[in-house]
């Protein structure tokens, strides 16, 4: 494509597809640019291509089937998903939730934090060259995995929380097993910070590339570990706290320019206060329910079932019908691993939910991440995209 | 990296209440949405949007200046809905201030089209793109308003109510989005000179398609 | 150099040569070849791709079956493992791809979505992937352990095994 340039000069430019099927892009992202040597004079990115109609499926079901295709949003992280959309649902009910289930939330959240970042780095260390960090950082996610495994059955889509409390209880050993982890997680961390923080070719290949600042990322909508990035002191777990996250000891991370290397060393020292919070939380699991009483949402113990004419209906009608949300219009959100997941429930009243918009965090980074691009060089490309983890199950819907 | 206490981004500050924001947004028509019984949705006509938009964001009180989403709405079929049949919801929150507010606005059938605000938060760009492939809501002075979710040989929008949920649409070939290059190119400066050569590869054939 | 033909009353060649001689079929022998060494072409979209690289990693360790060198061009490979949901929109790009890779090539339909569509029976899902393109081994699972990949590959391995050199040629247009 011949063009004329703002400066005057007239230059071929090539244009190049990255994707939609291409190993950096991490799913199913689409990049059109048009490129001047190995500079990226303009580029446009497409979405959709995973696009699975999460919106209209939901509306089709009641609200405890939502709960498996909440899982396959953010698949690397698909508690947080679980329990972000029961905590909307369950705010409308105006429940509160027995304080295990509450702190046992809280473990999940964090660890399924702790390895959402794990999958990040690692992939985006694979995009850089650096192949080692991926499987240091594999390793101790499997491990996870296998405490997801022993709690609810499932590797990757776990759907572990039901409207109301958990699926059910922890398995004895479950408090040993998640300290075990935690520490092996930041042994992790350790050995691939002491590979990669003061490498050269790292440095050089992610300090000044593909910078946002915090201006710029608040107008983009930008929220989580990219918007801290750029200095913006913003977690929701500290600003609107929610599940007593104010009563844990933690630190926000913050970077300083914005650059892909702040968002990756902010996703790394994340993982370790995560790990604060998981170890002052299996400290604070005490014995208790972890469903709520309300006979709106929680099952009945067959014992009462078997004995009690109302206990029986309520039974039959929370399986056959689902729980009934009063009706309304009700927006809730959780500080994710990637920003700010919420979900805008409609209800009216019955038991399928009317309409419900997903607020996806790598939406708005991945619509300005084209943009972000210009002037930059292609080899840049997969590392700054990596760093922004945008995850095509919740990107697309 | 350097821990929250030791950096020069402040902590958050208290916001306004709910009664103070509904203040503010009362002379430009603004009225609470009694259905959001749990946050503040403020209802504002179509013809202030843009002010009351423009307002939020930049008001030394408010400073909503994150724009969350853009959600549609369409209540065909709700139970005793009288209200006109799509609406437009904004969560907006801000990062000076701990306060939230969604703005919504009620848009007719007839009439779908909203002012768009892709220049008060460039998040709203993509998010009303969104909107307009999936309900069909024309989101007025958006400079690239084509479908983001489904492809470009769709037709409808799948998240009417009236859209059957099982009603497959295939499509033949990709969309080579040089239109959408050219004019990225342009607004950056650039003179096209030399159309290029399109290749957007082999068709699913007919056959296949009908499959 | 001059050809000296063996002369009639001579015994067969192998005779002279031992152990170090086995007889086989053509078949046999590229079959072996293939199977042990698939070059997959992981056209990951979703959550199954998730447990692709959980396969590809240390601990379930997809090289014991020699089919760990993965390609990102379908002109390197022969195994396309299509994980996760394929929608219209994807489809052109996933059956451009798979005409692509040179022959021989095989297709694993990794999980529920890429084999049926899965729970997503949508306007924009495509209900199974065999609608596209022709597939070997279908997984089960939402989404399948990468010890279900791992039995796929050996699946696959299997029916390779089995594989008759002409019927290919015909299938595919050369061997």
């Amino acid at each position: 494509m011949r063009v004329k340039t703002p400066q005057g000069e007239i230059v071929d430019l090539m244009t190049i597809n990255l994707g939609p099927s291409h190993p950096a892009t991490h799913g199913t992202l689409r990049l059109f640019a048009a490129l001047d040597g190995e500079t990226i004079a303009a580029a446009v990115g497409e979405m959709g291509y995973l696009h699975r109609g999460f919106e209209k499926m939901v509306e089709q079901g009641t609200y405890q089937q939502v709960l498996p295709f909440t899982d396959r949003l953010n698949y690397c992280s698909a508690m947080m998903n679980n329990i972000a959309f029961c905590k909307a649902v369950e705010r409308m009910f105006g429940v509160e939730l027995p304080e295990r289930a509450v702190t046992l939330r809280v473990i999940l959240l964090e660890l399924s934090r702790m390895i959402d970042h794990l999958v990040c780095n690692g992939a985006n260390l694979v995009d850089l060259g650096a192949l080692t960090n991926f499987w240091y950082f594999f390793n101790p996610r499997e491990r996870v995995y296998q405490i997801w495994e022993r709690l609810c059955g499932a590797r990757l889509t776990n759907t572990v929380t039901r409207i109301g409390g958990m699926y059910r209880d922890t398995y004895p050993g479950f408090e040993q097993d998640v300290l075990a982890v935690v520490k092996v997680i930041e042994d992790a961390v350790t050995e691939v910070l002491g590979l990669i923080e003061r490498n050269r070719i790292f440095i050089d290949r992610t300090r000044d590339i593909g910078t946002v600042g915090a201006a710029e990322a608040i107008s983009a909508g930008w929220t989580g570990p990219c918007l801290r990035a750029a200095g913006v002191d913003r977690d929701l777990r500290k600003d609107e706290p929610y599940y007593g996250y104010e009563t844990y000891e933690f630190e926000t991370v913050l970077g300083t320019t914005g650059d892909t290397f702040d968002r990756i060393m902010v996703r790394m020292y994340e993982i370790r206060e995560s790990a604060k919070i998981v170890r002052q939380a299996v400290a604070r699991l005490k014995p208790g329910p972890v469903n709520t009483a309300d006979a709106r949402l929680s099952l009945p113990s067959r014992n009462q079932v078997y004995h009690d004419m109302e206990a029986l209906i309520n039974s039959f009608k929370l399986i056959y019908e689902g729980v009934r949300p009063p009706a309304g219009e009700c927006y809730d959100a959780i500080e994710a691993a990637n920003g700010e997941l919420g979900f805008l429930i409609v209800s009216d009243g019955g038991t399928n939910p009317y309409r419900i918009k997903v607020r996806a965090p790598c939406f708005t980074q991945w619509s300005h991440y084209p943009g972000m691009l210009t002037g930059s060089m292609v080899a840049d490309v997969a590392s700054s995209l990596g760093s922004i983890n945008i995850i095509a199950g919740e990107l697309d819907r | 990296m350097s821990a929250a206490a030791d950096t020069a981004c402040p902590a958050i500050q208290a916001g306004l209440t709910a009664e103070a924001i509904l203040a503010l947004l009362a002379p430009l028509g603004g009225a609470k949405d009694p259905a959001d019984r749990w946050g503040l949705t403020v209802i504002v006509p179509r013809e202030q949007l843009r002010a009351a938009m423009q307002l939020l964001r930049d008001g030394e009180t408010t400073r909503f200046d994150l724009c969350l989403d853009v959600a549609g709405i369409d209540y065909l079929g709700y139970p005793d809905w009288r209200g006109p049949r799509f609406a437009v919801s904004y969560p907006l929150k801000s990062t000076v201030f701990r306060h939230r507010v969604t703005i919504k606005v009620q848009v007719d059938e007839d009439d779908a089209s909203v002012p768009s605000l892709h220049d008060v938060w460039s998040s709203c760009d993509w998010a009303e793109r969104e909107t307009w492939d999936q309900y069909g809501i024309v989101f007025a002075g958006h400079p690239n308003l084509k479908r983001l979710l489904n492809h470009h040989e769709f037709v409808g929008h799948p998240l009417r109510k009236d859209y059957p949920c099982q009603k497959r649409q295939k499509l033949s070939v990709n969309d080579p989005m040089v239109d959408q290059l050219q004019a990225k190119l342009r607004a950056l400066g650039y003179e096209i000179l030399e159309q290029p050569a399109v290749t957007p590869g082999m068709p699913l054939t007919q056959k296949e398609i009908a499959k | 150099m001059v050809y000296k033909p063996v002369p009639a009353t001579a015994a067969a060649p192998e005779v002279n040569l031992g152990d170090a001689f086995v007889t086989t079929t053509v078949d046999a022998v590229v079959n072996w070849g293939r199977r042990n060494s698939l070059w997959p072409f992981p056209f990951g979209t979703a959550c199954c791709a998730i447990e692709f690289m959980g396969m590809v990693s240390s601990m379930f360790d997809v090289s014991r079956f020699g089919a760990e060198l993965v390609r990102f061009s379908p002109r390197q490979a022969d195994l396309l493992i299509v994980a996760g949901t394929v929608t219209y929109k994807q489809a052109p790009v996933l059956r451009r791809i798979y005409d692509q890779m040179l022959e021989p090539k095989w297709v694993i339909s990794a999980g529920a979505c890429a084999t049926s569509g899965g729970f997503y029976d949508c306007y924009c899902t495509v209900p199974g992937i065999d609608e596209i393109i022709p597939v070997d081994i279908y997984i089960a699972g939402c989404p399948p352990r990468p010890e279900a990949f791992l039995e796929a590959i050996v699946q696959l391995q299997k029916k390779i095994d089995r594989e008759n050199r002409n019927e290919r040629a015909i299938i595919g247009g050369a061997a």
